[in-house]
């Protein structure tokens, strides 16, 4: 029998740079987890891309083991992501555990996402424990982070760690933390099996592997157990634990940490919030919390080179194999030929899905702009989910159109205040609520169109507010808009890799600066081109491209020859990153260009 | 017997122009003494049985060489290989330093065409891009060499600030009025690390955009062909008869042996060519090119298009590339812009400013 007194299940909950992936790496080495020698940065961070950007995407639990007044504690590390478009994961993670440390930078304060995800912590009882990182800084401001967590958050900072992770000071207090205020989890081995699936992925060998937390029960190699949500039966061939690496153990039972293989050959049998149970004594409800992830961002990826089609969709299988949340479709455009719609928890997923595709496949892709999911009221009384906006029926035949709506929270110094509410105001935000947290500190909420956060909402607030500003946000929903569709036409053709659907006080404007963008994108073909903005077929605005004048070397006589010839298989190479609409060729950048529309020129 | 062209380089000049990236450089006539040395040395070495049908004196300003050091290279080349009777033989000259003994000098050698760098005939222009003649002694040499050659050329820069289509058409009424056969229009190009180039960036300079250049270009090739010349490649206008045969050699893939600093030779298969530093030259090094069937494909098609010699579809095709099969073959001869005549196609002249886009377009 286990004594559970000794077990210790928390994460860390921190805003992006706060030293998360740091402190993680301090409590690893400190513990004697992993020796000095196998020590790299960040060790949970496992993606090459995790590294780079200093965000952990991909949760990564470990065991470590800590001796404290004689007794050894197994304490359970449950490493989150940081970011709003995962904020389900997150919740999920929490929900595995007992307890959670609020990691806050001694500079920087509490910001946005870290509160949202304390809110999370708190709706899931955990104990939270505020740790005040960065302690070595100059700019360090303890005390003010300390007063800002209790006037925002309303915790007691009294005793709370101040460490700084990078120099690795006082990391035992953070220890200590844990073992004494973290309630030991509670669980019965003898009761029927109940895991909470808080995570996934998948190994070639093993096939899908769900990282649970064990509530009640046990489960070793040979069960049968039913993943309740899915209705699905597995027999398990192994379980184990994470050191941080899988080590397999003769059993996981009440209170643990650990991962369960059953062969499961998709990952999307593997659903993050599942509750796993006995097949043959299964529990009468599932743990509660379950939510199907839905994604809300979509964009078109093609492939630079269309012959690689093929390339890019076994690419894309192997990306899904690790990540449920990644859907996709495959999709036909005139102008880029074939690929696919792909669907992303947000704009982050969809960065680092396409980031990978460049980079652990070595794809050229495009990708069209980012698109959000309309409903399509018909006056047929049908209704139409649409996500690509060359899809969009003819007006006729629309009676309304909903967007999807999200919650804004912004975090920010009270002098950015009206410049956030002008940015807000112009993506046709809502204004809902005003609170000085503190001094320093203004809590901003606005129901805004998630269609205008993945714009550029982001760039724009943190070249508003000097990076000062954070903002999370949560679905709200969906509200009928007087939305249109804008095409561009080059040439008089119509480039419906290029269309985007707009709020109709907006559409004259993003029509001017598109075709205005387009203007300077395209290199000057051998022929006029005139670039056109249409709402159906009226033309909202027109630029000219003028034809090319000048492209030649004059002179080319014995010693010029080789130099010449190679300069003009270059400038046949680079046509390959174009495409061609019509007799016009465009490079493949111009379709991202509708990304960046809204800097305020 | 076949036969071959002859490259002469003589990398010196007064005072190196401001647009100029070419391998030049100033020096005392010791130096060019030992220069010559080499370079009659190098001929010798090289010397190949094919029989001469042009030669080509170029720079750096070839005219810097006095009447003895021209003529040691000159006989370098007779006694080494047969040259025709009937040979093109030119020679590049700037005007300040073309002389009557000099103009007497070639004449003697066999010379038989000059080319002269005018470039412009605007004093205040001329001073301002580093050339040491103005518009009276640049009109002078002209005269001078038409008394001695039938066959003079002149270049001209198209693009130097604040000289229109209109000054430049001027210009040519001016220099064809002395009997000059072939002109040469060269675009001004600027290359980083020239004086120009500082000049530029520093706003003292401001060269014209290229919509005023090719405007200015297609305003003196119209003058030009209207005074009855023929524009026979990208920068080249000439009186029927009057084309320089030596460049119509490079651009038809003819043999080309290339002696002195950065020279380049062609054997028909392979291109060699001299460092364009002393050091390495007076070393005897040379780099060597070979050729895929694609890279002789790809530069028949450039040259060809480039001129008026054109591009021979049957001679692509046994070479394996199908040029009418191109994808924008068809729409270029429906748009005009490429030409058929018999079993040759031509760019439309209308075209050349931006016969890169094309040619890379057509290469396979």
């Amino acid at each position: 029998m286990k004594d559970l007194s000794l077990i210790r299940n928390f994460c860390i909950i921190a805003h992006i740079d706060h030293g998360k992936s740091t402190l993680a790496d301090r409590l690893i080495e400190s513990t004697g987890t992993v020796s000095k020698r196998d020590m790299q940065d960040q060790i949970l961070d496992s993606m090459e891309l995790e590294r780079e950007k200093g965000i952990t995407i991909k949760l990564a639990p470990t065991r470590l083991l800590y001796n404290y007044e004689g007794k050894e504690y197994t304490l359970n590390l449950i490493d989150t992501p940081g970011h709003v478009d995962f904020t389900y994961e997150v919740s999920r993670s929490l929900a595995a555990c007992e307890g959670a440390l609020l990691l806050v930078d001694a500079s920087q304060g509490v910001e946005a996402q870290t509160l949202a995800n304390t809110y999370l912590a708190l709706d899931s009882n955990l104990e939270i424990i505020p740790v005040i990182n960065k302690i070595d800084l100059p700019s360090a401001r303890i005390d003010d982070a300390k007063q800002e967590i209790e006037d925002v958050i309303g915790l007691d900072t009294e005793n709370c760690p101040c460490i700084s992770a990078k120099d690795g000071i006082n990391i035992e207090d953070v220890l200590k933390a844990i073992v004494e205020k973290i309630p030991a989890p509670v669980g019965e081995e003898k009761e029927k099996l109940k895991c909470l699936i808080f995570d996934s992925h998948y190994d070639s060998y093993k096939g899908a592997i769900c990282l649970v937390r064990v509530f009640d029960g046990q489960v070793k190699a040979g069960d049968k157990i039913l993943m309740m949500q899915t209705g699905k039966v597995f027999d398990v061939t192994e379980v184990g634990i994470f050191v941080p690496q899988t080590k397999e153990t003769s059993v996981l039972s009440a209170g643990d940490v650990g991962y369960i293989a059953a062969s499961i050959k998709t990952i999307s049998d593997v659903k993050v919030g599942d509750t796993i149970t006995s097949f043959e004594n299964p529990l009468k409800q599932p743990l509660p919390g379950y939510k199907a992830v839905q994604p809300v961002v979509f964009c078109g990826i093609f492939p630079v080179d269309g012959a690689k089609y093929y390339e890019l969709k076994d690419s894309l299988e192997k990306l899904k194999l690790n990540d449920a949340s990644l859907q996709f479709t495959p999709e036909n455009s005139s102008a880029l030929g074939y690929g696919f719609r792909c669907g992303f928890l947000g704009l982050l997923h969809l960065e680092i899905i396409t980031e990978r595709l460049e980079r652990e496949f070595n794809l050229d892709i495009i990708t069209t702009a980012p698109s959000v999911s309309y409903n399509i009221y018909k006056t047929n009384g049908t209704m139409l989910e649409i996500s690509n906006p060359s899809n969009l029926p003819p007006a006729v035949e629309i009676e309304r159109i909903e967007e999807p709506i999200v919650n804004v929270n912004v975090f920010t110094p009270p002098e950015y205040v009206g410049a956030i509410m002008e940015l807000c105001q112009n993506k046709r935000g809502i204004y809902k609520d005003l609170q000085y947290l503190d001094k320093k500190r203004v809590e901003l909420k606005y129901v805004l169109p998630l269609g205008e956060i993945i714009y550029d909402f982001f760039d724009s607030l943190k070249s508003r507010t000097k990076g000062y500003a954070s903002f999370d946000y949560e679905m709200a929903g969906f509200q009928t808009s007087d939305l249109v569709k804008v095409d561009l036409m080059l040439n008089g053709e119509r480039c419906d890799a290029l269309s985007l659907i707009v709020h109709k006080d907006n559409a004259y404007n993003r029509g001017r600066e598109l075709t205005e963008k387009l203007k300077k994108i395209i290199p000057r073909q051998l022929f006029e081109v005139p670039i056109q903005a249409c709402i159906g077929n009226k033309i909202i605005a027109r630029e000219t491209l003028s034809a090319l004048r000048k492209d030649v070397l004059a002179k080319c006589y014995g010693g010029d020859v080789t130099r010449k010839r190679k300069l003009l298989e270059k400038q046949k190479e680079g046509k390959k990153r174009m495409r061609k609409i019509g007799s016009v060729e465009i490079p493949s950048e111009a379709f991202m260009t509708i990304l960046k529309l809204d800097e305020d020129e | 017997m076949s036969e071959t062209s002859i490259y002469i380089h003589i990398p010196f000049c007064e005072q190196k122009c401001n647009y100029c990236v070419f391998a030049s450089f100033c020096a005392k006539s010791e130096e060019i003494d030992k220069y010559i040395d080499f370079l009659c040395e190098e001929i010798a070495q090289k010397k190949t049985n094919d029989i001469v049908k042009t030669i080509y004196i170029g720079g750096g300003t070839p005219s810097i060489l006095n009447e003895n050091q021209i003529e040691k290279v000159v006989n370098a080349i007779y006694d080494n290989f047969d040259v025709y009777d009937n040979a093109e033989f030119t020679i590049e000259a700037n005007p300040n330093s073309l002389t009557e003994n000099l103009l007497k000098k070639w004449k003697s050698l066999r010379v038989n065409r000059v080319s002269i760098g005018v470039q412009s005939l605007n004093d205040k222009s001329l001073k301002k891009i580093g050339r040491l003649h103005n518009k009276k002694e640049a009109l002078e040499k002209i005269k001078l060499a038409r008394h001695y050659f039938d066959n003079v050329s002149a270049d001209l820069i198209v693009g130097l600030e604040g000289e229109s289509g209109k000054d430049l058409c001027k210009y040519a009424r001016e220099i064809l009025s002395l009997g000059v056969k072939h002109i040469s229009c060269y675009l001004l190009e600027v290359y980083e690390k020239t004086k120009l180039f500082q000049m530029i960036e520093s706003g003292s300079y401001k060269p014209l955009d290229d919509d005023q250049t090719i405007d200015a270009f297609e305003k003196l090739s119209h003058y030009l062909v209207d005074a009855g010349m023929e524009r026979y490649e990208i920068s080249n206008f000439a009186y029927e008869g009057y084309e320089s045969k030596h460049n119509l050699n490079y651009w038809s893939r003819g043999k080309y042996l290339g002696f002195g600093l950065g020279a380049y030779s062609f054997d028909g298969e392979k291109r060699y060519n001299n460092p364009s530093n002393f050091v390495d030259y007076f070393d005897g090094k040379i780099e060597e090119e070979n050729f895929s069937q694609k890279e002789i494909v790809e530069e028949i098609v450039m040259l060809g298009l480039r001129c008026k010699l054109g591009v021979d579809v049957e001679q692509v095709k046994n070479l394996g590339y199908d040029i009418q099969c191109n994808e924008y073959y068809k729409q270029y001869i429906v748009d005009g812009i490429l030409l058929q005549k018999e079993d040759k196609i031509f760019l439309n002249p209308v075209f050349y400013h931006i016969s890169n886009t094309i040619i890379s377009n057509l290469l396979p």
